[in-house]
This record gives structure tokens, sequence and C-alpha cells, in this order.
């Protein structure tokens, strides 16, 4: 292969590299709604029928 | 207003200083309280911050930002977890959970959840329903609706309970659905 093969395959390399650490970097900080409770103690009003 | 209208959001200090986004809500099933955000920073490149922001110190909640009064009110994301996780705890994330009656009827997915400021008790910060897509059983299936929750939540992460009475209130806007809520921990008020 030519030398300027090899500069398009580098280049190659490192985009999809960064787009890889981008997705994983976006993956870390997807948020959520984290519980923290499993059970159901009454407080007050609400419960069950 | 929505958990998702939340995530994201920054988090900035009275002195005009960005320093976090929120990451995750935490809330307590016992109660049904928010009790804090987890924080990722805010770079491109940023992961999420070990500190985290308990609802007491927040000082407000805008459409735009997360206000608190500076940096230091930030705690150890662990303090924050373990504070509300003394209800019993499972550290999970609800969105896309399954909702189940207590009678035992599949009522969707969760997509999103739904919570209260009461700016009368204090600012106090309650999950008041459930966004699902719905399952067969609401007549609606794979539209997204609104389902009121109990004061008191029964879930383990994996499964969310909610009493059957509550297929009742099922809303499609955030609009009404205050009113519906209210209904809902009426009518089981009444009842129990």
């Amino acid at each position: 292969m030519e030398w300027w093969g090899w500069v398009i395959v580098a280049l190659v390399v490192i985009v999809l590299v960064v787009v890889a650490a981008l997705a994983v970097q976006a993956r870390r900080r997807r948020g959520g709604v984290i519980i923290d409770g499993g059970s159901s103690r009454r407080r007050g009003s609400g419960g069950r029928r | 207003m929505r958990t998702s209208e939340i995530t994201k959001r920054p988090v900035v200090t009275m002195a005009g200083e960005d320093v976090a986004q929120v990451k995750d809500i935490i809330y307590a099933a016992g109660g049904g309280s928010v009790g804090g955000f987890t924080l990722a920073g805010r770079g491109l490149f940023a992961g999420p911050l070990k500190e985290g922001l308990a609802w007491s110190s927040v000082s407000a909640l805008g459409a735009d930002a997360v206000m608190i009064r500076d940096e230091f009110v930030l705690q150890p994301t662990k303090a924050i977890l373990e504070a509300s996780r003394a209800s019993g705890g499972s550290g999970a994330n609800v969105l896309g959970s399954q909702v189940l009656s207590d009678a035992g009827l599949d009522l969707g997915v969760v997509r999103d959840v739904i919570v209260s400021v009461d700016q009368a008790t204090g600012g106090h910060c309650d999950v008041v329903g459930y966004e699902i897509e719905a399952s067969e059983a609401l007549g609606t299936q794979g539209e997204k609706v609104l389902i009121p929750l109990p004061d008191t939540i029964a879930a383990s992460g994996e499964h969310l309970m909610v009493p059957a009475s509550a297929k009742e209130f099922v809303g499609r806007d955030l609009a009404g659905f205050g009113a519906a809520v209210d209904a809902f921990r009426a009518q089981l008020g009444g009842a129990s």
C-alpha cells in the first residue's frame, strides 16, 4: 500500500476510537431514577384497599 | 414534572459557577420522597462524579438549572444513597421496570417518573406517578400513560407494585395529573 493509504487507515482508526470513547462516556453519564426502598411501610394517607 | 426533564440539567451555584449536571434521581420507596441526585461532570469527556447532591441542599429546582448555595454542599454519593437506603433499598434503576397491580396484572413498563415539588411543605419533592408504556391490560397497549402512586411505594427495582385501583386514575398528560393523584390518594385514604 502507498504511504497515503496508511495515513487514511490511521485517520479512520483514530476517528473510530474517538467515537467509541464518546459513546462510552455518554453511556456512563446517562441518568436514571434510582429507587432506594424495597418495602412498603405505610406512612399515613394511602394504602391498600 | 418528569424526571427526564431534570436529568442532564446543570447544577449551578449562587455565584454562577456551573459545577455539574444531574445524572440520576434517587428516591426512597418507603416514603416516595426524592433523596437527592447523583452527578456527572459538564465536559464532553467528563464521567460520573463521586459527589452527589442531597435534596435538602437544593436551593431551587428551576426550568433550566438546579441551584445550590455553593459547591461545598455536595456530599459523597455513598452518603446520599445510604440515607435513602435506610428504608431498605435495592439501588436499582426503575426505568424499564415492570409495573404490576396488587391483583397480579401487568400494567406496563416504566418509561419515566413523575415528581411533584410541594411548596406548601417547604419544597418537599415527592414521586407521585410513573409514565408507563401501557400493556394490554390498560386497553391502550403501547401508548404512554401516567399512573398515580400512593404515598408509600412498594418496589424492588425489578417489579413495581401499585394498588389495582390506580387503573381508574390513569391520565395522558401532566395538566390534570395532579388532581388525579390527589383523588387516588383520597380514595385510598378513605378506603383504609
